[in-house]
């Protein structure tokens, strides 16, 4: 019975027709499907006046009981039935005649039930009728059953992939970024997918006395082999950094390291983007090193509101190519600046024309709305993605930092390094 | 030609000038295994360059990229050029942000392609 626990709910369409084929079979007026539970029996199905609850019950647990056809050819001259009060009173039943419903191994369920107000007799093709209609009820539990159970499999494998997916996330994301002195740190993950692994990573972290390395990137594909592509560039370039943290050297050094990743290999070419960063204090500001390697441009929101690229040209993807190019640059990050990491899933997507986000889209965006904190950027890059809604088609990994604005007024501060 | 998923790969033969590779559709995980299969019938030589019409593509992902980039370094051992014709703006800026512009050509059409080569 406890396997067919799902079934508790069972009514509908099919079953009305059944009890409705019943009556007419033995042309008389009620018909009912009946299910037994653990101790109650449920009516899933009648047609006439809906028969007296309590008979239905003696009736039904005694056909189950009985195992087979069961047939009360005057109900007044049955002990088991002539107290009922729908036998004794209104509607006054005297005949009663039911069909079980067993499973295939021969555990009863319930049973298709016939009654009439008056005493008769039941004939085998009647009966064998009602048999037939008592197998039909079972075939479409069984139906309901498998559907149920596809359901629950499909529904336990996609909870165990999306715990999978969110395990193996934690594990290529910092699970906290460190606190910087003078320096503000935000970052934030967007999947598109719950159940599917994506490729973007960052993180933020010591290099040595006051220095601090950042990069965020993004591997190619999806899924197992991205995870752990990712796992590997990420702790590539840690080590990288502590032994030469010049953000050129590390992304050449990343780059050998997929390189000889794949060499001779058949599997699909490792390859990643990504932004690598030093940060060093200077003044009431940082200054900041930046390489790229075939990534989108870093964009700096500056204290006046205007949106710029941090962006040397001409860096090129890391892992796939021969000889490849790899550009750096040097800029600063004053009081009141903030600098905004993102991976393409945030260009990338279409806005609601049709057209591609681009850095110019999302520049005026920055500029529009005037973010001049980490904790601003990342709010104001989740709204942006919430906006767009299905025109974002890949994950997003977004890191902002920000120096906060000085609080000296302007003219009794000396400006710059002091 | 084929088709399924969205991508079609069609050589085109080629009497004098380069080979002509008419590539349209989405590429991606699913679909290159066909161009990859068309470009290794490519046979590069000094003197034969291919031109890889793309003004029919509609996406293209990591693999496609990196399916180009391969194809690109055998036209490279051969001593052939590979050409990009007819990139999708979006796209040409993608392959522009990952440095693929200082590896690869692109021009706006076949004719302007098959044009340079013949400078």
């Amino acid at each position: 019975m406890r396997r067919y626990a799902a079934l508790e709910t069972a009514s509908g369409a099919a079953f009305d027709r059944v009890a409705a084929l019943a009556a007419r079979i033995f042309r008389a007026p009620f018909a009912t499907v009946t299910i037994v539970g653990d101790d109650t029996v449920r009516v899933v199905a009648a047609h006439g006046l809906p028969p007296r609850h309590g008979l239905v019950e003696s009736l039904c647990a005694a056909a189950v009981r009985h195992g087979g056809p069961y047939v009360v050819r005057d109900a007044l001259l049955d002990p088991r039935a002539a107290g009922d009060p729908a036998v004794r009173g209104e509607p006054g039943i005297r005949f009663y005649a039911s069909a079980l419903i067993t499973t295939p191994d021969g555990e009863a369920l319930g049973s298709v039930n016939v009654m009439d107000v008056r005493p008769r007799e039941a004939g085998d093709e009647e009966l064998a009728c009602l048999r037939d209609l008592a197998g039909l009820v079972m075939d479409e539990l069984e139906v309901r059953l498998a559907t149920h159970r596809t359901v629950e499999v499909e529904r336990e494998l996609r909870a165990g992939a999306e715990r999978l997916a969110r395990t193996l996330q934690r594990t290529l994301l910092p699970p906290a970024l460190p606190r910087v002195p003078g320096l503000c740190a935000a970052a934030a993950y967007h999947p598109v997918s719950a159940d599917e692994v994506g490729g973007d990573f960052y993180d933020l972290f010591p290099l040595d006395d006051d220095r601090w390395g950042f990069f965020l990137g993004d591997v190619c594909g999806k899924g197992a082999d991205a995870a752990a592509l990712t796992s590997l560039v990420r702790y590539t370039l840690r080590a990288a950094a502590v032994y030469d943290a010049d953000p050129h050297a590390v992304l050449a050094n990343l780059d050998a390291v997929l390189q000889q990743e794949h060499a001779g290999g058949e599997a699909p070419v490792p390859y990643c983007t990504a932004v690598f960063g030093v940060l060093e204090p200077d003044g009431d500001g940082f200054g900041v090193t930046l390489a790229t390697g075939g990534h989108p441009p870093a964009l700096a929101v500056r204290a006046n509101g205007a949106v710029e690229p941090i962006h040397p040209a001409g860096g090129q993807l890391i892992g796939i190519l021969r000889d490849p190019h790899f550009a750096q640059v040097s800029a600063r990050l004053n009081a009141g600046d903030a600098l905004l990491l993102y991976t393409d899933g945030l260009t990338e997507a279409r806005t609601p024309s049709g057209s591609m986000l681009d850095e110019d889209g999302l520049t005026a965006h920055l500029a529009a709305t005037g973010p001049t904190s980490a904790d601003a950027l990342l709010t104001t890059v989740h709204d942006l993605i919430t906006a767009l809604g299905k025109g974002v088609s890949d994950d997003t990994a977004v890191l902002a930092l920000s120096v906060p604005p000085a609080t000296r007024t302007p003219s009794s501060g000396s400006l710059g390094a002091a | 030609m084929q088709h399924d998923n969205g991508l079609t790969v069609s050589l085109q033969p080629h009497t004098s000038g380069p080979h002509l590779l008419v590539v349209a559709g989405d590429l991606d995980h699913h679909t290159t295994p066909r161009l990859r299969a068309a470009l290794e019938e490519v046979k590069f030589a000094p003197d034969a360059d291919l031109v890889i019409d793309l003004s029919g593509l509609t996406f293209c992902d990591s693999t496609g990229i990196a399916i180009l980039v391969a194809a690109h370094q055998r036209a490279a051992d051969a001593g052939a050029a590979l050409l990009l014709a007819g990139l999708d703006p979006d796209i040409a800026r993608v392959f522009q942000i990952m440095g693929l512009d200082r590896l690869l050509s692109f021009y706006d059409s076949p004719e302007e392609a098959v044009r340079a080569l013949s400078k």
